[in-house]
């Protein structure tokens, strides 16, 4: 996991895009698994079939849709980067909100809104988390200035030979 | 590519290089710069790798490019059948008008979806067998390929019978091996060239 950084930004598109994708799918996975446990016929072996099948028929489509808000969002974020010509945490709260006003975008327009403003709050909360992590962390990398000698103390001590300015 | 020490290595400056800095002591353009530039090495690519690091990109680093590549080309290829199939439909239908875009749209956006859902599957599905092999054998080569793309098929049709698991695990080798062959092509060509006499 060290390996990954995010790319530039055309393709951070389809990056975004396959990862979302394969968090729909292995998030739906488990989600369905436990659904489909629940509520199939009793018996062991039927309840795990049951499982089976609604993580096959189930999961490809929650992935589809993660993979559709993830490449929007991407394309939202890449057009805001080239239009304001920065990137900071903006970037992804406008497009939050405006991925999920598109998305939206078929049923209505009070549907429209109430899903801009759960997107915009979403991704301000996971920047905002972001940047929370960043300052923690950056905590100890903070330069430690090297200990000094109490200056009234050095009278005894040889200057260090050398250099001397008058 | 030509790596760094084969012919000219960075510290013997290439006084033939037609860049005019290097060799005749040229005074320098800044007195902040306390050096010859000239030394600095311009013709070839510098590369920069951080030690103990491998030389290629990994698969994970790939796996979500090549996930998000395939969902997208899914969704192309999916919305394009759907589209030519939703055109047969209405035809012969006979449905005009608002009625056949509405009916269009449902085409493509039913058939693009489902078909960039099998793909992005299969993708998500083919990358975490290639990652898990490629850790755990610690290399990364055609070899892994063919096995991840096997494993991929055998899966993905393992629910649909015997028979059709096993052509799906054909059907995996068949193309991992191909990719394998062409990605190799230059090495057997070099095979072939070689004359025992």
């Amino acid at each position: 996991m060290e390996e990954y950084t995010r790319e530039p930004c055309p393709w951070r598109i389809v990056d975004d895009c396959g990862g979302a994708f394969t968090m729909g799918l292995i998030g739906g996975g488990v989600f369905q698994s436990i659904k489909g446990f629940r509520n199939a016929p009793s018996g062991y072996n039927r309840r795990l079939m049951g499982s089976l099948t609604a993580i096959k028929q189930r999961s490809p489509i929650i992935a589809g849709n993660f993979a559709v808000w993830g490449g929007m969002f991407s394309t939202i974020d890449c057009a805001l980067i080239h239009i304001r010509k920065k990137e900071d945490p903006w970037n992804s709260i406008i497009s939050g909100a405006a991925t999920g006003g598109i998305l939206a975008a078929r049923n209505g327009l009070p549907a429209m809104a109430g899903s801009a403003f759960i997107g915009g709050v979403l991704l301000a909360l996971i920047e905002g988390v972001g940047i929370l992590f960043t300052r923690l962390s950056a905590e100890q990398f903070q330069p430690q200035l090297p200990p000094m000698e109490d200056p009234s103390q050095l009278g005894e001590q040889q200057p260090p030979g050398g250099y001397q300015f008058q | 590519m030509s790596s760094l020490n084969d012919s000219n290595d960075i510290y013997t400056p290439n006084y033939e290089s037609s860049s005019g800095i290097a060799g005749n002591l040229r005074p320098f353009s800044s007195p902040y710069l306390n050096f010859d530039p000239g030394y600095i090495p311009q013709t070839q690519p510098e590369f920069i790798f951080l030690d103990g690091a491998s030389k290629q990109r990994g698969r994970f680093e790939l796996a979500f490019g090549q996930i998000g590549g395939s969902c997208m080309l899914g969704a192309t290829l999916g919305g394009a059948s759907g589209f030519y199939n939703g055109l047969k439909a209405t035809t012969l239908a006979g449905q005009t008008g608002k009625l056949r875009r509405t009916q269009l749209l449902n085409h493509v956006m039913k058939k693009g979806s489902a078909t960039a859902n099998t793909f992005g599957s299969v993708a998500v599905i083919y990358s975490a067998f290639g990652v898990f092999l490629s850790w755990t054998r610690g290399t990364d080569d055609d070899l892994n390929t063919v096995v991840a793309a096997t494993a991929t098929g055998l899966l993905y049709k393992s629910t649909a019978g015997l028979r059709r698991c096993g052509l799906g695990g054909a059907i995996g080798f068949g193309v991992s091996t191909l990719y394998a062959l062409w990605n190799n092509r230059d090495k057997l060509a070099d095979l072939r060239q070689f004359n025992p006499a």
